[in-house]
């Protein structure tokens, strides 16, 4: 059953902030810079903006939650953009990621509960090193990880990696394809952190470990910044600075897990699958219809999983699907054509819903994919969180 | 070695002491349903299978295999810094599919590691109030 909503409601503005590793401004300040660059894309004001979402959470566990330095969140831009006088609606989300708050800002619209949505994710990047665990008393399921030194995400990403490698025969040569594919788009990329920094297999093969089987080029790079969009109806797109991007469908993950304590290989196809066939059953798209995929890719092997639990390719094929050019931006499906957060930088996503809308109103410049016609932006793992959006150049 | 008592040490809560308390005496158990005998592993106060609140800690054999393992290069958690690179394994015990326990592995050189070998509990007394649950291959 097709949704009722597709192609009414639309994205018409996008700002990045300056992306960088240690910024001089604050990162409200940086995420005013993006909000007020997605309104002036949109060519509206903020006083039409009665919207407001994100998600602000953290980017890990002891990263810090000070508004306007460490988050930004729905009060804050409430407190320091010249809004509407008269805010009709917000929301300020903890489940899925960036695109479960743009769902959010789309149902919003949908029900008429206001007329311009501004969206955005502000993105710490804490001094000292990322992901450190604080504390020498570990709460909770921690308890059964930290007392053996396995805190950190990358840790349970490298043990699904290594699972995923010994089930099906791939290989780190796999993976480099893909990394390296994502820097030569990112070299395209103004936005992104590696703009100027192109990087061979063999750079890639020399990267240190961060946990075995990951090293740190399979890492996305963490930044200080954010990027915001601005969401309206169909109808009030119209008139605006760019061509709209339509909101053609949208999921969720909704899996049932019976223990979150790790992450298992073993359930990524149909906890995937739960947000995938959403996407398609919504939007009345398949896999075999989208000009171009935009997957998350906090860690590298999770665009993988993606490919296949989104239907891509089959199960335990993404290794030999991503090869012989077919992800690149000439190839048969180009796949995070804007570098992906690995290259561009740690958005947590919002980068992927970015690109997206750049690829369907032909404003990817340099790495555009000719004719682009649909594209999804799915952000999370699929083994465990994580939500999704179709993006179509017509309604 | 003056760092490893650095390292993070459970904060035992109601929920989680039978599992500790019997570690202190050298067995292993697992919190189970009475109602659906799932096992639940971290312990939780309804049961991840049936829902039932019908929940006692049962021991296990403390056999299992090695579902997967990393190799970790970075200093991120107190008190292993002497001991990088170290090895976790992420042990499935026999008693069910799915039923994860995590682990350091000692003593024992990455090529040794595979996925789907044996391993089975020896219990590390960290000092008098903590012992810590540990695997080793079966040789
Ligand atoms: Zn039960």
């Amino acid at each position: 059953m097709s949704w009722q909503g597709k192609g009414k409601t639309t994205i018409v503005g996008i700002g990045y902030s300056e992306l960088s590793r240690r910024p001089q401004k604050s990162l409200g300040a940086l995420s005013l810079d993006a909000c007020r660059a997605a309104l002036d894309d949109a060519g509206l004001s903020a006083e039409q903006v009665d919207g407001l979402a994100t998600f602000p959470e953290a980017p890990f566990h002891g990263a810090g939650t000070q508004d306007g330095e460490q988050i930004v969140s729905v009060e804050y831009v409430m407190n320091h953009l010249p809004l509407a006088p008269d805010i009709r609606w917000y929301a300020q989300i903890e489940t899925g990621l960036i695109a479960s708050a743009v769902i959010e800002g789309v149902n919003a619209l949908l029900a008429e509960a206001c007329e311009y949505v501004l969206v955005w994710r502000a993105l710490h990047n804490p001094r000292g090193r990322y992901g450190a665990w604080s504390g020498n008393r570990a709460p909770g399921d921690a308890q059964f990880m930290a007392p053996y030194g396995c805190t950190s995400i990358f840790q349970w990403h490298a043990m699904a990696w290594q699972r995923y490698m010994h089930r099906y025969g791939a290989t780190r040569e796999h993976l480099a394809t893909f990394v390296t594919n994502s820097r030569r788009n990112a070299n395209l990329n103004p936005n992104a952190y590696f703009y100027t920094t192109p990087m061979t297999r063999e750079d890639y093969f020399a990267a240190r470990w961060i946990a075995e089987p990951l090293c740190l080029f399979d890492c996305d790079i963490p930044v200080e910044g954010c990027v915001a969009l601005v969401l309206t109806t169909a109808e009030r797109a119209v008139d605006l600075r760019h061509p709209p991007a339509y909101i053609a469908g949208y999921g969720q993950n909704t899996s049932r897990r019976r223990a979150l304590f790790h992450y298992s290989l073993d359930n990524y196809m149909e906890s995937g699958h739960s947000l995938a066939s959403k996407l398609w059953s919504s939007s009345g798209l398949g896999p075999q219809d989208m000009s171009a995929a935009e997957l998350y890719d906090g860690f590298s092997p999770s665009t993988l999983y993606w490919l296949e639990a989104a239907g891509f390719c089959g199960q335990g094929e993404a290794y030999r699907f991503i090869q012989d050019g077919r992800i690149a931006l000439e190839g048969e499906l180009p796949v995070n054509t804007f570098g992906g957060s690995l290259s561009e930088g740690r958005l947590h996503g919002m980068g992927h819903i970015a690109e997206s809308v750049m690829q369907v109103t032909d404003r990817a410049e340099k790495r555009q994919v000719p004719n682009a016609s649909a594209v999804c932006a799915i952000d999370g793992s699929p083994m465990l969180r994580g939500s999704g959006l179709v993006i179509t150049r017509e309604p | 070695m003056a760092t490893a008592r650095e390292k993070p040490r459970p904060l035992i809560d109601n929920l989680t002491r039978p599992f500790w308390e019997a570690a202190r005496e050298h067995r292993l158990v697992i919190q189970r349903c009475q109602d659906c005998r799932y096992f639940n592993h971290p312990p939780r106060s309804v049961c991840n299978a049936c829902h039932s609140a019908a929940l006692t800690f049962e021991p296990v054999s403390g056999r299992g295999t090695i579902y997967s393992f990393s190799v970790m290069y970075q200093p991120n958690v107190a008190g292993f810094g002497d001991e990088l690179p170290y090895l976790n394994i992420l042990v499935e015990l026999e008693e069910q599919p799915q039923l994860f326990l995590v682990s350091n592995l000692s003593e024992v050189q990455r090529e040794q590691v595979r996925i789907g070998g044996q391993v089975e509990v020896y219990f590390e007394d960290v000092d008098a109030e903590l012992t810590l649950p540990k695997f080793r291959l079966i040789a």
